[in-house]
């Protein structure tokens, strides 16, 4: 930068310091022998004829002095008033979100508790309704077998009965029929021999022919 | 006179030109070397400390800010070249 | 050709007065105060039994930061109550560097070198009071300079090393990385944004398109800018924290 100064000056310096001195702080030039001198390396000769604007690295009291004091009013603030603050509203925060999660985990154990208890009554009660089932079906049983039992019971009689009567019946009709065939027969053969047979020889030929045909 | 006024200012201009043109040269230098072994320290460290985090991802938040301090303390030399190249250029 | 014509450095660097004694880099600091205040008093205004929303989210997710992030990461628990310190550093230097990308402001506070020389003295003072106040001013002293474990013989060595890096490397790479951060950002934005406006008013009217590229260019630095703010900020604190932890603490 200096150098572009220095060449363009060449013959006439005071244009050149004033362009200068209009881009750079007006301040500054008040500032030089402070920040100079904290300047470690020197300046040489440029410095001294140009008059040129300080080194850019240098630092400057009125920036120092406001940086600093911009921070330590920010620091004693944040230290004693705003930094507690909000961290006693996150302190009680996260104090009260870990009551609520250890409440929810009691609450939780709680209901797993009742669940299990429940479980368990569920089950007792089960059993018994499997139990009272099983008897009343066990009841049930007994009292249909003992009905079919009385049932078939009644139908055999009922049949025996028939068959005794039906088989009196059929004793009836084969003595009437006996005894009407005997006659007959008896008939018969005192037409053709002219006199009457023995009744019993009758009797047992027709009752031997009718055994014989009913064993057929 | 006012010609010899100008010949003594011409030179005058001509060696503040050459002591001016040495100090960009040197800024140059002095900026373009401090480069160098900060920019190989950081790809070092970066490139390990990738590696790290490939190996044990659990463990890269840790890394992570390791590197931010190794590069920090890297980055400062090649920084103090970049002011030192100011000084010598403008100051 | 182009008229390009970089200005003179102090003009991009040195602000008028605004009046007598307040300037640009004062205005910086002083509204990066007050912001800070009136996100906090806000913040502490709004009710803090709810989840937190808007202003008070923001507040108490920068604390978080600062106590996640830096305290519990280099000083362990012992060191919370440096956290409002740190909170107030970090809020200050990101302030500070933010302007750099706001318009109108388009300047870094800390691309002047008497804030970051001052955050850094102060620091500097700081480590070494707290070092003197836990080991005593011999403890201290001896557990800088003569790190334990080390051969005796190489104290010849260690010591003028030690005694360099912690009082004098120590605020002085503080200040300049900050420094020197912000001042390359905001010469990087001076030079293309002149640039491209260069290209864009070139009397030859082939150059014009080309202006697109530094202005991409000036788009992405600006974007890297935002990045380059709050790391900065953040790495001030930690090693602010790293060093007064350190200074609290040696290894034993």
């Amino acid at each position: 930068m200096l150098t572009a100064i220095v060449t363009q000056s060449n013959g006439r310096i005071v244009n050149v310091r004033l362009a200068a001195s209009d881009t750079t702080d007006t301040t500054v030039v008040g500032e030089e022998a402070t920040t100079l001198a904290a300047a470690p390396s020197a300046e040489g000769e440029t410095t001294a004829e140009t008059k040129t604007a300080p080194n850019p690295i240098a630092p400057e009291t009125k920036e120092l002095a406001w940086a600093a004091g911009s921070f330590i009013v920010l620091f004693v603030l944040m230290r004693f008033f705003l930094f507690p603050k909000l961290k006693q509203g996150m302190d009680a925060r996260y104090a009260g979100i870990r009551g609520d999660i250890e409440g929810a985990d009691r609450t939780k154990a709680d209901a797993r508790g009742e669940v299990a208890e429940y479980e368990r009554a569920l089950e007792a009660v089960r059993a018994e309704a499997a139990a009272r089932v099983d008897k009343a079906r066990q009841t049930v049983d007994a009292e249909r077998q003992a009905k079919l039992a009385e049932v078939n019971a009644r139908i055999a009689a009922k049949r025996a009965e028939a068959e005794a009567e039906n088989a009196a019946a059929r004793a009836a009709v084969r003595d009437q029929v006996a005894v009407a065939v005997s006659q007959v027969a008896s008939r018969a053969a005192e037409l053709a021999t002219g006199r009457a047979p023995d009744a019993a020889t009758v009797q047992s030929a027709v009752s031997a022919a009718m055994e014989s045909a009913g064993s057929r | 006179m006012e010609a010899i006024a100008h010949l003594i200012a011409a030179a005058e201009a001509t060696a503040a030109d050459e002591k001016n043109a040495n100090a960009a040269m040197s800024a140059g230098f002095a900026y373009g070397l401090a480069a160098i072994g900060p920019g190989i320290g950081i790809g070092y460290l970066v490139g390990k400390s990738v590696e790290a985090m490939a190996r044990q991802p659990e463990a890269a938040g840790m890394v992570r800010t390791t590197m931010f301090l190794g590069i920090a303390f890297t980055e400062a030399l090649a920084l103090i070249g970049f002011v030192v190249f100011i000084l010598l250029k403008f100051a | 050709m182009i008229a390009l014509e970089f200005p003179e450095i102090n003009s991009i660097l040195r602000w008028k007065d605004i009046f007598p004694g307040f300037n640009k880099i004062a205005l910086i600091a002083v509204l990066a105060t007050l912001i800070s205040v009136v996100i906090f008093l806000l913040a502490a205004r709004k009710d803090h039994s709810t989840a937190p929303k808007g202003v008070r989210n923001l507040a108490e997710t920068i604390v978080e930061f600062i106590e996640n992030g830096v305290v519990m990461q280099t000083m362990g628990k012992e060191g919370l109550p440096w956290t409002p310190f740190l909170l107030t550093m970090f809020l200050f230097i990101y302030l500070c560097n933010v302007p750099g990308i706001i318009p109108f402001l388009q300047m870094p506070a800390t691309a002047r070198m008497a804030v970051p020389m001052f955050l850094a003295l102060m620091v500097w003072v700081i480590y070494n009071g707290v070092g003197i106040k836990h080991q005593g001013l011999g403890g201290y002293l001896k557990s800088t300079l003569f790190p334990p474990g080390v051969p005796k013989a190489l104290y010849v060595l260690v010591t003028p090393i030690e005694f360099i890096s912690a009082i004098i490397v120590r605020p002085f790479s503080l200040a300049v990385r900050l420094f020197a951060n912000m001042m390359a950002g905001h010469i990087l934005l001076v030079t293309f944004a002149l640039l491209s406006e260069a290209l864009f008013q070139a009397k030859d009217k082939v150059l014009i398109p080309v202006g697109i590229l530094p202005f991409v260019m000036l788009i992405f630095l600006t974007s890297f800018e935002v990045l380059v703010a709050f790391l900065q900020a953040y790495i001030f604190a930690m090693l602010t924290a790293v060093y007064i932890g350190g200074a609290a603490h040696p290894e034993h």
